[in-house]
């Protein structure tokens, strides 16, 4: 099998671009891809392309912008992992053999509904009664903090560490640092979720050029090697399931650690879906960074933030820097091959050798989550 | 009775009460609610009605703010966990706290252009 490394990455700031349409948004962020790897943008086989909201031809839309259309164009769809799942294909295509170069895409544009929830599928039973993405998050929350005495104060804390983190990222949706108190009185959205544990909507546009090793030591002196590339579906069930362990994550981060022939110890710097405040603690224990009911301990001791054992989100996460839903996965892969390549400024990780991405989503009735895409990253 | 919003998966007995209408396999004995068409432990068709157990126990809950205009609003909603295996997404009423025995009923949980949304709602069971 092929072996795949990054040779280029390239982003939009996340924020608000009511102006902008999705082909708008996406095209900035290929072309600084592509000069990020410096080839010729005639080398790229194909494409794949991740929204979740954007609607057809996403892909097409982009690439015809900047005149690269003509090669095959995959468009994914698979939620808030839609971008990691093209990431996924992409890496695939790369490994058989059938391409040496290719494109991956992730965009959205979520302020085109005008603010609010995200707008989720009525068929969907659960949906139809109610339930919403801050509704399904904040029940994790409340189970959480009701079988390990978990505070208000210490949820409030991932907020806190990720808008910090956030302030020293110019790609970042929000860049000013708030304090606990600014957390816990800014406004109720699902208790225990205040406005400030929950991500931002927004829009945003993120790309990623794969080559095979071969053709990647060509490109440059630096391609980050791609470890483990996993994709898994959450597993249906109508009974009782444990809301304070994510079933997708636990066995999605066994099996791409399995896969890298790593484990948790061996991570230097990992960007997790913390689309909620409670979602990043339950992501420490998943990955196994963290005993399970420890993750509060974990934050509070200063393991996960800049300068500690294992950073977590130093791009700002989901929190801070935004969650254009499709765009996230490739987003994440634009902050661990900076980290990786040591050009993430006043936040870089020193010496970070490994790095981590996880996004998940899709609250489908009967799953804990509809997707997970787990990828390990090494220079 | 029919409501708008929950279709065939709720009934009034005769004693007036709320039922919620599940789904039992006839061929491996899953249970689920709502009834599917299609079982997912053995895909079987053959999955007869079945009224489940009226009260169970509260797993999780929150009260939500920020939803849909139809839904009134703040709305409590959550998991409840049925005797018989199967967990349950409902409105909720009343001041809760996990691990209380709910019982099924019938509220106003919403209204939109047709009037108001009716719904099986768990409340805390009498003592």
């Amino acid at each position: 099998m092929t072996g795949v490394s990054v040779v280029g990455v390239g982003m939009i700031p996340f924020g608000k671009y009511p102006e902008k349409n999705i082909a708008d948004l996406g095209w900035p962020a290929v072309k600084a891809a592509i000069k990020d790897a410096g080839i010729e943008p005639k080398r790229i086989q194909a494409a794949y392309s991740g929204t979740a909201r954007g609607g057809a031809m996403v892909g097409q839309r982009i690439l015809g912008r900047l005149g690269l259309a003509g090669m095959p164009v995959v468009n994914v769809e698979n939620a808030c992992s839609s971008s990691s799942s093209a990431l996924r294909q992409a890496v695939i295509a790369v490994q058989s053999g059938a391409y040496d170069i290719v494109l991956v895409i992730g965009v959205e544009k979520l302020s085109k509904f005008g603010g609010g929830t995200l707008p989720l599928d009525e068929d969907d039973w659960e949906v139809r009664l109610g339930l919403s993405m801050p509704a399904l998050y904040a029940m994790r929350a409340q189970r959480y903090m009701h079988d390990y005495g978990v505070k208000l104060e210490q949820l409030a804390r991932v907020s806190v560490k990720n808008r910090r983190n956030g302030a020293l990222n110019p790609d970042a949706q929000m860049r000013k640092e708030v304090t606990v108190d600014e957390v816990l009185s800014s406004r109720m959205i699902a208790d225990p979720f205040t406005l400030l544990q929950c991500c931002p909507t927004g829009d945003g546009a993120a790309a990623i050029i794969l080559a095979s090793n071969t053709a990647a030591h060509k490109i440059r002196r630096d391609p980050i090697h791609v470890r483990a590339s996993h994709l898994t579906s959450g597993k249906f069930m109508a009974g009782f399931r444990d809301m304070t362990s994510p079933e997708i994550t636990v066995r999605g981060a066994h099996e791409c650690f399995e896969e890298a022939g790593l484990g948790p110890n061996d991570i230097d710097v990992a960007e997790v879906h913390d689309a909620f405040s409670i979602a990043e603690l339950l992501y420490y224990e998943a990955f196994g960074f963290c005993p399970r009911g420890e993750g509060a301990a974990l934050l509070e001791s200063g393991a996960t933030c800049l300068g500690g054992r294992i950073p977590i989100n130093p791009s700002g996460g989901l929190l801070a820097k935004g969650h254009p839903v499709g765009a996230t996965g490739a987003a994440q892969v634009v902050e661990i091959v900076r980290q990786l390549r040591g050009e993430a400024g006043p936040r870089q990780v020193e010496g970070a050798k490994v790095g981590l991405t996880h996004a998940t989503g899709g609250g489908i009735s009967g799953f804990d989550h509809g997707a997970c895409s787990i990828h390990v990253f090494q220079r | 009775m029919v409501t708008r919003l929950c279709g065939h998966a709720m009934e009034i007995d005769a004693g007036g009460r709320t039922v919620l209408i599940g789904g039992a396999c006839r061929d491996c004995g899953n249970r689920a609610f709502p009834r599917a068409e299609v079982c997912c432990a053995c895909m079987s068709e053959d999955i007869a009605a079945e009224p489940m157990p009226r009260s169970g126990t509260l797993y999780a809950f929150s009260t939500v703010h920020v939803a849909s205009k139809k839904w009134k609003k703040p709305m409590r909603v959550g998991y409840v966990d049925l005797p018989n295996g199967v967990r349950v997404f409902s409105h909720l009423e009343g001041e809760l706290a996990i691990g209380d025995l709910m019982e099924a009923g019938l509220g106003i949980v919403g209204e939109d252009e047709n009037g108001p949304i009716e719904s099986f709602v768990f409340r805390k069971a009498a003592k």
